[in-house]
């Protein structure tokens, strides 16, 4: 007879296919390419998770004088960490004692990021003006003493603002706020590239 | 008399024996998504055979004892059926049939104004079968286009290969046909994609370039051609229910209503006909809550189809379809401040405040007959007529906006085979297009609520040769259009086309051609004027028609029994693209743009080892670039992404079918309104699942399964998740 019989079938009928070879073989190469289409299936779904693509994003209140924007926030807060700030400049300090001059005074905490890699959205409420650098503090659990000589072990700069125009080292990026909000104030704040006070008023100890 | 009766008696006798001694065995042959087979049934050891009728179902009379039954259809793997069958005995048996691992070449009608194998078109066409329509629970013709490789739809808006961008449904440099009649709105030169119920398409042909030197204008980037269903013979009815529901908002700050959205729709079909005359009638209707804020629609639709066929050398077809839509109006998302942004830069499901209570109602319809005569095996001819009209009024809260436009078409085209298997293609077509309305009218003053008419004429010639050389086919062709705008006339535009097509026994069929598009301005980009989002939009009647020389060469080819590829490198020159254009704080429809669309595109189909599976995968690169002109810099094209991927696989076991689409479209590099907007690449993933029992099929399709937030154009929210269900039963 040309074929084979996969299965009886009720009522004494037969399903024949016409003649090929023997199912295990082909049950093999089922098997083998199955795992790759899986695989690749699954590759898609891992890559592009639920509920991706634009997400909501926060905006500078109405009637709010000050500064927004959102912080990208890079690498893991350390398990020291008492607070995290952003503050501004109207000009970058000149010395240590200088940097008493930030505003706003005294200066917002921002809400601590998650564990890992996501963004913040900041508002910052500051006076119309001119503001030279804005950055964010990270301090670390301890109590500053009055003649702020713990400051550079307590406090380290994690990141600051810089516009397309800003050719310094240290960073300076022009903000102005004129009486009312002042968006798009975006930063990276790296937690595994944070610096020390000393960085920019050496030497350090 | 009394001679005959003895012999009238015993072949009564051998008949009564003979029924006895046999057995009768009927049923069904379906494909392996339903669909019924014309498929031939028949006796492997003995005599006996039979072919299904159009709704697949047959009948076999057969000896009594063990017979094998062989059910097999051209295209698809035949299958051997043993019985075991007493005298008397009456079986039934439902056959399915699985794909030829090596598809049939597929017939081209596009291309050529005339039916031609696939491997020797000289353009790239990408085909969407009714079986992939099928596969995908949707509910219009563009949904099911969608996935085509090489195309892409914007917001409604089809590109092919980079070519329209986005100018919000306003003059298509894609040309749509219905069984071959254009279908482009008469006054501004959009398609529209609800106009054919989607149960009426047998398949979907997408011709890839311009295509000007055979359609003339708006065949700049590609032709549609939306073929529908033949009618079978005897009566048949379809009634298919829809139901759907969105996904709400994924964060609770998004969120805009209290109820889950859902969309629900019915529709049916039935048929009549015989060898001679035949006639079809399609009605339903659907209502979509929407996604977003303010996009409830309403979709009622009926169309209607009538062949004669007087001798088997001609056939007179007509055809009508209508389609009505009362549609909220969405317009752009909210931004802060323009609605109850609750904080947010921007909320987009929920509208900005100034487009609340916006609304449209939208008609259209298409009437067409077409005359076919084959008047000798070398001379064949068609003739038909066609008129479109849309009605369109978008009611707003501060002046609504209408138009009444018609187009009426004619053409008449002959074929001629001569011998040395030369054919040529030679025709005539002509169009005239009028649009009374309060918003097209030309008017330099944009607040002016003035109504006015406007008429465009369209007269052509063309002529297309094909001539075998050895393996080469060679083809050369022109066309000239003559437009002539309220009586005035405007431009001549001349669109050539060559093209070669050679094919190899190692490397597969190789094809190259180049040609010349055109698009001739709508009346609406000539005579808009109007105030939009506060800035006025002025007319400029004096537009040139816009142009654009494109090449390609080809290759199609298996690379295997399991493999298929094809690939194209193209390359266009596009002159005098029409553009929106913001100056002195107005807006005009100017011809600014010189561009140059380069790209490849690829397409591969494989049939793994796997019984019942079948893989697509298409890559289209595509680098678009507005070149530089006047003070503008070279840039990118607008809303051209750079690579767009598709990734299709289905599996069919039995009655039951599962399968998905994934597409990939890189994030857009530039935008011309809203540019500094957060956009993103978009990553959709689209599921289906089906089951057929007897005559009801059930399909499911879970679209945006990941429920991913993109936008396709500035502020306008792509659809989100949406689980739609369709029962259809077939008679």
């Amino acid at each position: 007879m040309a074929g084979c019989t996969i299965f009886p079938a009720e009522t004494a009928v037969k399903l024949t296919l016409r003649r090929r070879a023997a199912m295990i073989a082909p049950m093999r190469s089922r098997v083998a390419c199955a795992a790759p289409v899986a695989a690749v299936v699954a590759g898609f779904v891992a890559m592009v998770a639920c509920n991706e693509g634009l997400q909501p994003t926060p905006a500078c209140p109405s009637g709010f004088v000050g500064i927004c924007g959102t912080a990208t926030v890079r690498g893991t807060l350390p398990d020291s960490t008492q607070g995290l700030f952003i503050v501004a400049y109207t000009t970058f300090p000149e010395s240590i004692k200088a940097l008493l001059t930030f505003q706003p005074l005294p200066p917002p905490a921002v809400l601590l990021p998650p564990p890992g890699d996501s963004t913040l959205f900041y508002t910052v409420p500051l006076p119309s003006g001119r503001y030279e650098w804005v950055l964010a503090v990270w301090q670390k659990k301890g109590t500053l003493k009055p003649d702020f000589s713990n400051a550079d072990s307590l406090f380290r700069e994690a990141g600051f603002y810089r516009d397309a125009g800003d050719t310094t080292s240290h960073g300076s990026g022009i903000v102005v706020v004129n009486g009312s909000a002042t968006d798009s104030i975006d930063f990276v704040i790296d937690f595994g590239h944070m610096h020390r006070i000393c960085t920019y008023f050496p030497p350090c100890p | 008399m009394r001679s005959l009766l003895p012999g009238a008696l015993a072949m009564l006798l051998v008949r009564a024996v003979s029924a006895q001694e046999t057995a009768v065995v009927y049923g069904s042959v379906r494909d392996s998504s339903g669909q019924p087979l014309r498929a031939t049934v028949r006796v492997v050891n003995g005599d006996g055979a039979s072919m299904a009728d159009a709704q697949g179902r047959y009948q076999l009379r057969v000896p009594a004892g063990l017979v094998i039954v062989r059910v097999g259809l051209l295209g698809f793997q035949s299958l051997d059926d043993t019985l075991a069958l007493a005298a008397g005995d009456s079986l039934a048996r439902d056959y399915r049939l699985g794909p030829a691992v090596v598809p049939l070449q597929p017939i081209i009608v596009t291309a050529a104004k005339r039916s031609q194998l696939l491997s020797q078109v000289v353009a790239s066409v990408a085909l969407v079968t009714d079986t992939a329509v099928a596969r995908r629970a949707v509910t219009t013709v563009d949904e099911a286009v969608d996935k085509a490789p090489g195309v892409q739809f914007l917001n409604g808006q089809v590109n092919i290969r980079g070519s329209s961008g986005y100018v919000q449904g306003l003059g298509s440099r894609v040309l749509m046909l219905v069984d071959g009649v254009p279908a482009n709105q008469g006054d501004r030169g959009g398609i529209n994609w609800d106009l054919v119920p989607l149960e009426d398409v047998a398949r979907v042909e997408v011709v890839k370039g311009a295509g000007s030197a055979l359609y003339g204008s708006a065949a700049l980037g590609g032709v549609v051609n939306v073929i529908t269903r033949d009618i079978p013979t005897g009566f048949h009815a379809r009634g298919r229910v829809v139901g759907g529901w969105f996904a709400d908002p994924p964060h609770d700050i998004w969120k805009f209503r209290d109820y889950r959205g859902a969309q629900e729709g019915l529709d049916v079909t039935t048929s009549y006909g015989t060898d001679v005359a035949r006639a079809s009638f399609t009605a339903g209707g659907w209502h979509s809550d929407g996604y977003r804020e303010q996009d409830r629609r309403n979709h009622w639709q009926t169309a209607g189809k009538a062949q004669w066929v007087p001798s088997p050398e001609t056939h007179v077809t007509a055809s009508g379809s209508w389609a009505s839509d009362q549609y909220e109006t969405p317009l752009i998302w909210c931004i802060q401040g323009s609605c109850d942004d609750r904080g947010q830069a921007f909320q987009p499901f929920m509208i900005d405040a100034s487009g609340r209570g916006a609304f449209t109602r939208s008609d259209k319809g298409l009437l067409a007959a077409t005359v076919e005569h084959r008047a000798s095996e070398r001379f064949a001819w068609q003739a038909r007529g066609s008129w479109g009209r849309t009605d369109f009024t978008d009611f707003q809260r501060t002046r609504d906006d209408w138009g009444a436009a018609n187009r009426y078409g004619v053409e008449f085209r002959g074929e001629v085979h001569t011998p040395g298997d030369r054919i040529l293609t030679v025709g005539a077509e002509g169009s005239f297009s009028d649009v009374r309305t309060n918003i097209f009218t030309g008017d330099p003053n944009p607040t002016s609520n003035a109504v006015r008419t406007h008429d465009q004429r369209e007269f052509a010639a063309y002529a297309e040769g094909e001539r075998q050389r050895g393996r080469v086919r060679l083809v050369a062709g022109a066309r000239i259009d003559h437009i002539d705008v309220d009586g005035a006339g405007l431009a001549t535009v001349l669109s050539p086309r060559l093209g070669v097509v050679l094919p190899t026994a190692r490397t597969g069929v190789w094809r190259a051609s180049a040609g010349r598009g055109f698009r001739a301005p709508s009346l609406a980009e000539r005579f808009v004027s109007t105030v939009v989002q506060g800035i006025p939009v002025v007319p400029n009647p004096n537009l040139d028609p816009e142009t654009a020389w494109s090449f390609e060469l080809g290759n199609g080819a298996s690379l295997s029994s399991a493999v298929r590829t094809d690939a194209a490198l193209f390359w266009t020159e596009a002159y005098d693209l029409i553009e929106p254009t913001l100056d002195s704080g107005r807006i005009q429809f100017r011809n600014v743009t010189r561009a140059r669309l380069v790209g490849l595109d690829l397409a591969v189909t494989a049939t793994p080892p796997v019984a019942g599976l079948t893989t697509t995968l298409s890559y289209t690169f595509l680098h678009a670039r507005e070149l530089a002109h006047d003070t503008v810099p070279e840039r990118p094209l607008a809303f051209r992404p750079r690579h767009l991927l598709t990734l299709s696989a289905d599996y069919q076991r039995g009655a039951i079918g599962v399968g998905g689409d994934f597409r990939y479209t890189s994030r857009l590099d530039r935008v011309e309104i809203y540019e500094p907007d957060p956009r993103v690449a978009e990553r959709v993933l689209d599921l289906r699942a089906s089951a057929v029992w007897g005559a009801w099929t059930l399909r499911a399709q879970l679209a945006n399964a990941l429920n991913y937030i993109y936008s396709q154009v500035p502020r306008t929210l792509a659809p989100v998740r949406m689980l739609t269900a369709t029962l259809a039963w077939t008679y």
